[in-house]
């Protein structure tokens, strides 16, 4: 079912069942109700994910506060790469903030942002076009285009 | 095995969900060595039902596909860079409109059947309740610690780590999993297939009800009990995750 809920189990299966379609339905699991736990990226991470004060540490996924699925591997795809070529002895990559996976590492390790809160990648966290173009959807197509032509340049 | 480790560099991975599982394959890929931690099938979080590497707690659904969207972009970039977790989704897709949606068991099994067979990474079961000093860490050749515990960071490990990090650590939230239902015990002759915002196909089921049981319902569900979850009474939840619950007592046409 597309939402979450934290009744108790019977209350659930009680609530749900008033549905038509759901009158005998066979619950595969109730939903769950969890504390989420996040660190104070800002403030304790670099743009490679490291903890300033210890840089032999990295953190990645959802504990770091990125939000989501796509997001948390994004996370990880990084501090992999990072990690990887400084145990190799090559330069970061340092993905820039045009590209998704740039920014939100950017994002995550800004240490201006106060009462920070987990955060879906999204336009808003990229610099703007240089130039100006008429329409939401052709303005983030554009953005796109730039992040995708800068990511194949970089020597990853 | 206890020979050749003074020469090899080996980093510690603590924690086989998508972000475990995409940095250790990115290590390895390069040729580094990672032991990768992972406390399951021992112990699990109130979210996790399964056994396997990169488990799909909350939806199937890995969101947009479209370049005009952020998160399609940070996908399409994903790919480029061979990313473990996207190749994996495009490999179980199942059709959504315009989302990336997997089969969340096939897609995590496929997870785990690649890091399991990938050789640079060994895995090591068992929860990890201490981050290993340094001195420890040189003596082992671990040469880096990633914790990719998640939002769910087990109990003493988050100990732990708040002792490492004091209060910064603990900033949370409270988050919520949905119920899944099983399809051939929903009553088709009550439902219908439908698309989510008349885009794309058919992919979900449509439960309709008339207006006297949408009242009921509301109210049922507004004064249903609540299952008590530690430390709750602060109430913060995250907006775009939020206990159906909680909408149905926000008003009637949340």
């Amino acid at each position: 079912m597309g939402f979450q809920t934290h009744l108790k189990f019977p209350e659930q299966k009680r609530v749900f069942s008033m549905i038509p379609a759901l009158q005998n339905a066979e619950f595969l699991r109730y939903g769950v109700m969890h504390r989420n736990t996040f660190l104070n990226s800002p403030k304790l991470l670099d743009r490679y994910y490291r903890l300033k004060s210890n840089l032999s540490i990295s953190f990645a996924g959802q504990i770091t506060g990125v939000e989501g699925y796509v997001e948390s591997a994004a996370s990880g795809l990084l501090v992999g790469i990072e990690t990887a070529r400084r145990l190799l002895g090559q330069a970061p990559v340092n993905f820039p903030a045009e590209t998704a996976i740039g920014a939100l590492a950017l994002y995550i390790s800004n240490p201006s942002i106060t009462a920070f809160q987990p955060m879906n990648i999204n336009y808003g966290i990229m610099p703007v076009l240089e130039k100006r173009i008429r329409g939401k959807r052709e303005k983030n197509e554009a953005i796109s285009r730039r992040g995708l032509d800068i990511l194949d340049k970089l020597n990853v | 095995m206890t020979d050749e480790k003074s020469v090899e560099k080996s980093v510690m991975i603590i924690g086989a969900g998508l972000a475990g599982s995409e940095c250790a394959w990115q290590l390895a890929r390069r040729g580094i060595h990672v032991r990768l931690h992972e406390m399951k099938p021992d112990k699990r979080t109130p979210a996790h039902v399964t056994a396997d590497f990169a488990e799909l707690c909350c939806s199937n659904s890995l969101r947009g596909e479209s370049l005009s969207n952020a998160v399609g972009l940070l996908k399409e970039e994903m790919r480029r860079l061979n990313s473990l977790i996207l190749s994996c989704a495009d490999e179980t897709r199942v059709n959504a409109g315009g989302a990336l949606a997997v089969d969340r068991h096939a897609f995590s099994r496929l997870v785990t059947e690649k890091i399991r067979n990938c050789e640079n990474i060994e895995i090591i079961p068992g929860e990890v309740i201490k981050i290993p000093e340094n001195q420890e860490n040189l003596d082992n050749n671990i040469n880096n610690i990633i914790i990719a515990t998640g939002p769910l960071t087990s109990d003493a490990l988050a100990d732990d780590l708040k002792n490492l990090l004091g209060a910064d650590f603990d900033l949370s939230f409270y988050d919520a999993a949905a119920p899944l239902i099983a399809f051939d015990s929903i009553d088709m002759n009550h439902a219908w297939m439908g698309s989510r915002y008349n885009k794309g196909a058919a992919d979900y089921i449509n439960c309709p009800m008339d207006e006297a049981q949408y009242l009921e319902f509301v109210n049922a569900l507004a004064t249903a009990q609540e299952a008590e979850v530690h430390g709750f009474e602060d109430k913060k939840v995250f907006e775009g995750c939020m206990p159906v619950e909680v909408m149905a007592r926000r008003g009637l046409d949340t």
